[in-house]
């Protein structure tokens, strides 16, 4: 497509066309393009060929899991109750997709309107990604079809899960609602618009209570398994807020990641005002990302000095904690305040690659792979990481889908 | 657990009650042989050779306790039976109840407040511990047919003999 | 009864209320709620692990009382106490067996020592409290019930028992549910019946009766010989006391029993979590509506500043 626009091609900005007639939807659906250039376009992208591939192996697999159960797809560990779905899928995911309430928070709450031009970029990524979590637990659960049955049929409220299950469901509805105006104007919607407009506040400030709650909700699930999980990942006073503090960082720092990818890849979608100001927002969310991993550092090190750990650093899983802390947390904090200090974007977006990679790394050291630290190792069964990358496409698939059409990274023009 | 269990136990219960009377042959301080049926829902009664026993024990006490009248082993028991206090009867049975754990003997235990054996082992009970506890120390047999034959329905219950389970190479993963 | 009472009452408060609000009051309620005890008058089993002898007749009993299906090998097939899981670990409970019999050969010991594995009934289970449907219920006779009719299948609970107990019918794609001893509730305990492992028990390894009067006797037991037995008895206190209780003449560290459990429930190391919850949800729309108004203040200010 960025070769396309080079040749002289104009996407989709408005509710018309240059000679002044109306787009259809279906036209928007396909871009602007005739069905035929649309399909020559989708088969020369090479990303496509490896989608098609991971869906060639990883769609049969998926079907399988819900026609021969989670037993032929999983180890069925009873030690392991959790693989790679909730770990990679839940525990990740989740903490990554935290822009949404971050963005949603600077600029209404906060009023930073210089950050408006990636606000609803950081929206839609809080929105896919709590999406496709709901979607990884779907695989994970042994009977997803009564998903519903902790919100209307039986009611177990003094769990940590029900928590989670009652506010990632409303904050889902919050950020559609949130988003709604970026859909509205695409569809041509202006009264749904107005209305989300009115009730902004009220859906921010809910947005954060519900992250606050659910993020730290998501570490304090594992204070059910306080022998289980290894000491260094797990402090239960801390546990919640090792995991909403890590999450602000993650989901300013995957922001950046996301938007990183989007101008490499999806420039031919972004606008002026986005490429332009898209350096300096770098930077602005890099001084954000900043000053969490400083406050997790700090409370990772109480953590540690109140449950009086300090003697498993020197052991082997130790090492790894440091490997952890140092190329996921320190290094990223240094890599973040020398590019805020010399203003150099490309270098925050490394670390922003960094961080979610520590995050990333946090979580499945905490969910899978410290967890039952003093029994054995379990390895995911590979069908497990087929159907982990094939769902994952699917999140890259629909985000690229929804970013390519709606206006998210450029500002619709209205024409009435 | 349905009706036919309870009836089972029912009849193991009347077989106990009644086997050692027609089976008894008197030898001496005691029974020749006794013939025990406890366990008649998964294993024929077993022939128990007292008079060979009362050859090997050093005294009655070993395993009647105080009730024959010898002093008892367990310096813990002589503390209040060193007379011996020899009981009306010396049969297992008699204090070793076959209903271990029935509602009528734990509400028994609940009733009597200073009964002192509260923790008395019941019949199956005791005469394993005693048994297999004796048979280890001197190299008796120990093996659960070595002293009762299991008939079909205990083969159905262990899934062993033609109930065993296939031999499948099962392949987990 | 306090957690039952507790649990409806918060059930009917949710009835009508929105999500927050709801998850709200519940959080309250089971933050400021105290451990719960137990029930008075429950059940429980004392197994002295000194006089197992390792027959697995207790198996089979579990077998035939719980319908369970057939097992790989025979119950009378010692060769399972040689068999290891992942880890070198000894065979655990899982779907299709609720207790397991487990041999230790311990140093200085003459004979090997086998150990009974099987829901310990605990007195403020960790998976009733981690359970989001409720699907667990501690009974006042002292079992844990569990109901597979509301069971979602997200597994917490096996995330949660420290006992490592529940295990999980992976292999039904159409209704997989947790799998795990209940200490013959329906057929048994209910009726005031000692559970089929208990009866079947040739060893009398295990006793039946009132928890309370297990306890007595497992220390009367203790002091009656002390050299027979290590002087603790696992389950008394364990995560806030559990109705298996068990006696050996082994260290419990030794033959697999995780001896750094804590006295406390598993709960009270969630509730710190669950402290914060209502303190969020009241302090925090109050605070950041406060930031709101400050940074419009600047915007307001400049405004009339543009006016003037």
């Amino acid at each position: 497509m960025n070769s396309l626009k080079s040749q002289g091609f104009a996407p989709v900005v408005s509710d018309r066309k240059k000679d002044g007639s109306e787009w259809t939807v279906k036209e928007k659906i396909m871009l602007g393009l005739s069905p035929k250039e649309y399909m020559a376009v989708q088969l020369r992208n090479p990303f496509n060929w490896v989608l098609w591939a991971i869906y060639a192996i990883g769609l049969p697999i998926l079907v399988g899991r819900f026609i021969f159960g989670l037993g032929w797809v999983t180890h069925s560990s009873y030690d392991y109750p959790w693989g790679l779905f909730l770990g990679w899928g839940l525990f990740v995911m989740v903490p990554l997709s935290a822009s949404g309430f971050m963005m949603g928070t600077t600029v209404e709450l906060f009023g930073r309107k210089d950050f408006k031009s990636i606000e609803r970029l950081g929206l839609l990524n809080g929105l896919l990604g709590y999406l496709f979590a709901v979607v990884f637990l779907q695989v994970d659960l042994g009977q997803p079809w009564r998903l519903i049955y902790p919100m209307f049929v039986s009611l177990g409220p003094a769990a940590v899960l029900f928590l989670v299950a009652w506010h990632v469901a409303t904050y889902l509805s919050c950020q559609v609602a949130e988003l709604v105006p970026a859909f509205s104007e695409w569809m041509g919607f202006p009264k749904a618009k107005k209305f989300i407009k009115s009730i902004v506040l009220g859906l921010t400030i809910a947005g954060i209570i519900l992250s606050t709650l659910h993020q730290g909700a998501l570490g304090a699930l594992f204070t059910y398994a306080p022998g289980k999980v290894h000491p260094l990942w797990f402090s239960s006073p801390f546990q919640w807020f090792h995991f909403f503090v890590s999450a602000v960082f993650a989901g300013l720092s995957m922001l950046i990641v996301v938007s990183t990818l989007t101008k490499w890849f999806m420039r031919w979608r972004c606008d002026e005002n986005y490429l332009n100001n898209l350096s300096k927002l770098t930077l602005g969310l890099a001084k954000g990302a900043s000053l969490a991993l400083i406050t997790y550092l700090v409370i990772k090190i109480i953590g540690i000095a109140h449950d009086n750990d300090w003697q498993y650093l020197a052991t082997g899983w130790g090492g790894w904690f440091m490997f952890e802390m140092v190329v996921g947390v320190i290094l990223p904090l240094i890599v973040f305040t020398m590019a805020v200090r010399n203003s150099n974007a490309s270098l925050a977006r490394f670390g922003a690659f960094l961080a979610v990679f520590g995050l990333a790394l946090n979580r499945l050291n905490t969910a899978l792979i410290t967890f039952n630290w003093q029994l054995y190792q379990e390895i995911p069964h590979w069908r497990e990481v087929v159907i982990v990358i094939t769902v994952y496409a699917t999140y890259i698939v629909v985000y690229r889908a929804v970013l390519a059409r709606m206006p998210i990274l450029y500002t619709w023009k209205e024409t009435k | 657990m349905g009706g036919r269990k309870k009836t089972l136990v029912g009849m193991a219960a009347l077989m106990l009650l009644t086997a050692p009377l027609v089976a008894q042959s008197w030898a001496g301080d005691g029974p020749g042989s006794v013939e025990l049926g406890s366990l008649a829902n998964h294993y024929s009664a077993v022939t128990f050779d007292h008079a060979m026993h009362t050859g090997v024990a050093t005294s009655c006490a070993e395993c009647h306790h105080h009730t024959t009248g010898a002093s008892p082993t367990d310096p813990t028991c002589a503390r209040c039976h060193e007379a011996g206090g020899k009981s009306r009867s010396v049969a297992c049975r008699d204090c070793h109840s076959d209903k271990r754990f029935s509602a009528e003997d734990l509400a028994k235990i609940e009733e009597t407040p200073k009964m002192y054996h509260k923790g008395k082992l019941g019949l199956k009970g005791a005469y394993h511990q005693k048994c297999l506890g004796c048979h280890t120390t001197m190299g008796g047999p120990t093996g659960c047919q070595d002293c009762h034959t299991r008939n079909d329905k205990g083969d159905a219950f262990f899934n062993s003999g033609k109930y065993a389970p296939a031999p499948t190479a099962k392949a987990g993963h | 009864m306090k957690m039952l009472n507790r649990r409806s009452f918060l059930k009917g408060g949710l009835a009508g209320g929105a999500a927050i609000a709801a998850v709200g009051t519940s959080k309250q309620a089971g933050a400021a709620g105290q451990s719960f005890g137990g029930y008075p008058d429950s059940m429980g089993v004392l197994v002295d692990l000194t006089k197992c002898v390792g027959c697995r007749t207790c198996e089979a009993a579990c077998n035939k009382e719980q319908g369970l299906e057939s097992p790989d090998k025979p119950f009378d097939d010692l060769s399972v106490f040689e068999e290891k899981r992942e880890g070198g670990l000894p065979r655990r409970t899982t779907e299709k067996a609720y207790t397991v019999v487990q041999k230790y050969e311990v140093e200085g010991r003459e004979h090997p020592l086998f150990r009974k594995v099987q829901c310990n009934h605990c007195n403020e289970p960790a998976c009733l409290t981690s359970c989001f449907v409720n699907a667990y219920k501690k009974t006042p006779e002292g079992a844990v019930m569990y109901d597979p009719t509301v069971c979602v299948g997200c597994r917490t609970c096996m995330i949660a028992c420290p006992f490592y107990i529940p295990a999980y019918s992976y292999s039904s794609a159409i209704n997989p549910v947790v799998k795990k001893c209940i200490m013959c509730y329906d057929t048994r305990l209910k009726f005031g019946r000692p559970p089929a492992c208990v009866e079947a028990c040739p060893q009398e390894v295990m006793t039946f009766g009132k928890r309370k009067d297990l306890l007595k006797l497992a220390h009367q037991r203790i002091g009656q010989n002390p050299e027979a037995y290590v002087d603790h008895v696992y389950g008394e206190t364990e995560v806030g006391g559990t109705a298996w209780m068990y006696l050996s003449d082994v260290p419990f560290d030794k033959i697999g029993y995780d001896t750094h459990l804590g006295d406390q429930p598993i709960i009270s190391y969630v509730k710190e979590f669950l402290a914060i919850v209502p303190m969020v949800l009241t302090i925090w729309p109050a605070l950041f509506t406060g930031f709101y108004l400050l940074s419009n203040r600047k915007d307001a200010l400049k405004n009339e500043d543009n006016k003037s």
